[in-house]
């Protein structure tokens, strides 16, 4: 497999595509059937849009029911997502390679102050 | 190499550290393209083979790493072909996210139902009933326990916990 860069990706988007996955970056998840008429592109167009954003997985796209209608959600992808906010100071989370959740153990304490007193 | 633009993330990297160790970091940080054996990466990277092994084991149980094994027709060896899955990083991490979340709310709502002491010499705090059991002395040192006003604690929980609902667009309404 060739891995090729997300942002090589981005970069061959076409404008409707960019402005489409932007639209979806800044509501942070949209109905299908509200993304074209934000876009104030075709509902055909939107759905084309949407299609190629989900094939170059730059966005999720799962079945929903909204406003009595069969439609799609369409949110950003886990990448997309602001990851520092695992960070407190320079300490990460301390759950991360733990099986268990401990919300009163000492590294979790340390991390709280780390947030409240280094941030 | 593959996946830099992942790598490149300080949040990543610092990740892939927590989870592999210093001495696995030369493996993690440097994912090959495609398929690589374990003495091939300790060769091209001048590890020891035990901790090549270890690293990919973790990669492995974390889901960013997969093998296939190939019996050798002659010799009737096993060789570990591993391919670096990490494409996966991303939604392991938001995971984290949310595991953090759930985390600050539990903790959140114990700092604001308690009262606690704090010995200022030892830096030890104790809750309201234990202070009192040890007569608002410090059982370290015997100094006086002082009390603790945790308002900073509970108002950066609150931020962050704001900041990862947005985020991952949690509706706290929804879960009331």
């Amino acid at each position: 497999m060739v891995t090729v860069s997300v942002s090589a990706i981005e970069a061959e988007l076409s404008e409707d595509e960019r402005a489409g996955l932007e639209l979806v970056r800044e509501t942070g998840g949209i109905h299908q059937s509200d993304f074209w008429k934000e876009l104030d592109v075709s509902s055909r167009k939107g759905s084309r849009i949407v299609e190629s954003l989900v094939e170059k997985e730059l966005v999720d796209r799962e079945e929903t029911v909204y406003a009595g209608h069969n439609t799609y959600y369409i949110t950003p992808t886990a990448r997309d997502l602001e990851f520092t906010l695992l960070m407190a100071g320079d300490m990460l989370s301390p759950f991360i390679g733990e099986e268990e959740v401990d919300p009163n153990s000492d590294a979790f304490s340390q991390w709280i102050m780390n947030l409240a007193y280094e941030e | 190499m593959a996946f830099e633009d992942l790598l490149e993330d300080p949040v990543i990297q610092k990740y892939l550290h927590e989870l592999v160790g210093p001495k696995g970091m030369p493996v993690a940080a440097a994912p090959p393209d495609g398929e690589v054996t374990d003495e091939e990466l300790a060769e091209e990277l001048d590890l020891e083979l035990n901790d090549v092994r270890r690293a990919l084991f973790i990669l492995y149980e974390n889901d960013l790493a997969t093998y296939r094994r190939l019996r050798d027709e002659d010799s009737g060896w096993l060789t570990y072909l591993w391919t670096f899955e990490y494409d996966n990083i991303p939604e392991n991490l938001e995971e984290e996210m949310y595991r953090l979340h759930d985390a600050l709310e539990d903790r959140q709502e114990y700092e604001r139902n308690h009262e606690f002491y704090l010995c200022e010499i030892c830096s030890i705090r104790f809750e309201f009933g234990e202070a009192m059991d040890f007569g608002f002395e410090c059982p370290e040192c015997g100094s006086p326990l002082e009390s603790m006003d945790n308002d900073r604690l509970v108002t950066a929980m609150e931020d962050r916990l704001a900041a990862l609902e947005d985020e991952l667009n949690i509706d706290e309404s929804a879960d009331a």
